[in-house]
């Protein structure tokens, strides 16, 4: 599905824009709004990988984000570690709080998983309060060092972070490991009748999307320099959400965009403040409502087909006309 | 040689409900049995207690291929080799008919060498679905959907194919296709075959043995021919009646 060479090109484009778009419009502010856009594309995207593909709603992603960030923050500043063994010590942790949470409730039909996961998140930002003393409470932990001293470096590392991750969950989705996770949202009685361990696979799932959630919760938090108990809030993970929405639920390549998109947009709606929640709510509502299928792998799908088709047709004209 | 598969003692109760009593039954390996009974008659519970959708109660034995594979999650028991379908079609929505059979194979021990795609190829054309690999399941008409079902059933390449009512809902030609096609993977891939239904007509041609069940309980088992006949049949499907004649239970069939 995603092998074709048109699709290759159409991801070289993108990153080269994506690449190339700081170099052209030189500016922090950018930089930043684009960092922050890459790092929400990597949410996005472990969102799917799970969600998306077996069609368990996860209402909590931002758990392991704030996991991930609060990881590094306790290794960087507490016990001053150098930041780069954050990103394997924050996919470990978030690995942890996912197997706390699908271990038990995964097992479930139900919206066990989907209200755990709500809950754990809402649980984690309380305890960051409550136990102060330790996490800072309202304020957090602050004063990281950056993974990478310049800006634009740091971006271009998120950039190709998001590459990978997109490339790994993409050659993942498209394996039989996908496909049965694909069949999980189909029919989960019928996986089982097929001998299929479904809540194996659920889990297994979950691991991978938390891991890397939690790698760019960890990025992020050596980003801002610091962290703080909003990182767990329920609105990071109803935009995440969104975000899969906008970008085309189990398309994986999708939220990326999705992702770009929204993030821009918040950047368009600052002045509303907190009625951006409000602005997210109503697109969700809307493209689900017009769009079940989402804006941006569908637009790809259209130009895709439309690139194909006139390739063909300037190959085929030769072999047409002996039949006009 | 012992049996392919070995029931007894199976029971189970719904609250107060005696939906499946003392259920005894053995499969030998390359038949063809029939669980004959009317609606409600504990038919699907029978599937489910076998397949471990449903644990039963305790005392009860289930051995397959010489192995109890009683409390054994439902994916094991289907991975050890009994392959089964559903009274109403559940597909895979949202992947491909041909998707649908890969899907079936890889859960057990289908997925062993050979490549997948061409062998659900294979099971495609030979349920008559060639040709429609690449739709969407959704848009399957129902006869197909059961001959998806088959298909990907026989893709785990199973020791023991469980078929819950396969003629449920089809037209008579389409009864008649399938039929041809259950014999015809019996016949080929020496596949034991149970299956369950409620009509007696196309049912008849088709198995060796026939288990009939009412209310949970085996009220009669022998050939084809004997349970058209059998009192406690006949009573199970069109009532007591003290003048039934031998006419009415084939009229019944």
């Amino acid at each position: 599905m995603f092998t074709r060479p048109v699709d290759v090109a159409g991801a070289a484009v993108f990153v080269a824009v994506m690449a190339l778009l700081p170099l052209v419009f030189p500016s922090n502010y950018l930089i930043g709004v684009l960092t922050v856009s890459v790092l929400y594309g990597i949410w996005a995207i472990t969102w799917d990988f799970m969600s998306g593909l077996t069609g368990r709603e996860n209402f909590g992603h931002a758990l392991f984000i704030g996991v991930g960030a609060y990881t590094a923050g306790f290794m960087n500043t507490t016990f001053g570690i150098n930041g780069w063994w954050s990103l394997p010590a924050s996919m470990v942790m978030a690995v942890l709080f996912a197997l706390l949470i699908g271990l038990p409730t995964l097992r479930l039909k139900g919206p066990y998983f989907a209200l755990a996961m709500l809950s754990g998140s809402v649980i984690m930002q309380r305890l960051m309060l409550i136990f102060w003393e330790q996490t800072g409470g309202e304020e957090g932990l602050n004063g990281l060092t950056p993974l990478i001293k310049s800006q634009i470096g740091f971006y271009y590392f998120a950039l190709a972070t998001l590459v990978a991750i997109t490339v790994l969950l993409l050659a993942l989705a498209r394996s039989h490991f996908g496909l049965i996770l694909r069949a999980i949202r189909g029919d989960e009685a019928t996986c089982q009748a097929a001998g299929i361990n479904v809540t194996f696979y659920k889990i297994a799932s979950l691991v991978i999307s938390a891991a890397f959630a939690g790698a760019g919760g960890a990025m992020y938090a050596h980003y801002q320099l610091q962290v703080s108990p909003q990182l767990f809030a329920v609105v990071t993970s109803i935009t995440i959400i969104t975000m899969v929405y906008v970008g085309g639920m189990a398309s994986i390549y999708g939220p990326v965009g999705g992702a770009i998109l929204l993030v821009l947009l918040t950047e368009l709606l600052r002045n509303f403040g907190e009625w951006r929640l409000m602005i997210y709510s109503c697109a969700l509502i809307l493209i689900l409502f017009f769009l079940p299928g989402g804006l941006v792998a569908p637009t790809w799908r259209r130009i895709r087909a439309a690139l194909t088709a006139r390739r063909l047709a300037a190959a085929v004209p030769v072999s047409r006309e002996p039949s006009t | 040689m012992t049996a392919l598969l070995e029931v007894a003692n199976l029971n189970k109760h719904f609250g107060g409900l005696h939906a499946v009593k003392n259920v005894s039954l053995t499969v030998e390996r390359g038949e063809v049995v029939g669980i004959l009974g009317p609606n409600g008659a504990g038919k699907t519970t029978v599937y489910n207690l076998l397949t471990g959708f449903i644990a039963p109660d305790a005392g009860a034995r289930i051995v397959f291929q010489g192995t109890s594979v009683l409390g054994l999650a439902p994916y094991r028991i289907a991975a050890s080799g009994i392959s089964r379908t559903f009274q109403l079609c559940r597909p895979f929505v949202g992947l491909s008919v041909l998707e649908n059979v890969i899907v079936g194979a890889l859960g057990s021990r289908g997925a062993d060498g050979a490549d997948l795609e061409a062998r659900a190829r294979k099971l495609l054309a030979q349920v008559g679905l060639a040709g429609k690999e690449g739709v969407p399941v959704e848009v399957l008409s129902y006869g197909d959907q059961r001959r998806l079902e088959i298909a990907r059933a026989l893709a785990a390449r199973p020791a023991l194919l469980l078929l819950d009512e396969p003629f449920a809902g089809l037209g008579s030609s389409e009864i008649a296709d399938l039929s041809a096609l259950i014999r015809r993977v019996h016949a080929e891939e020496g596949l034991t075959v149970v299956l369950i239904e409620h009509k007696l007509r196309e049912f008849m041609r088709l198995v060796d043995r026939v288990v009939a069940l009412d209310f949970g309980e085996i009220i009669a088992a022998g050939s084809p021919e004997e349970i058209v006949r059998h009192p406690a049949v006949i009573e199970a499907y069109i009532g007591r009646d003290d003048g039934a004649t031998s006419s009415e239970a084939s009229h019944a069939a």
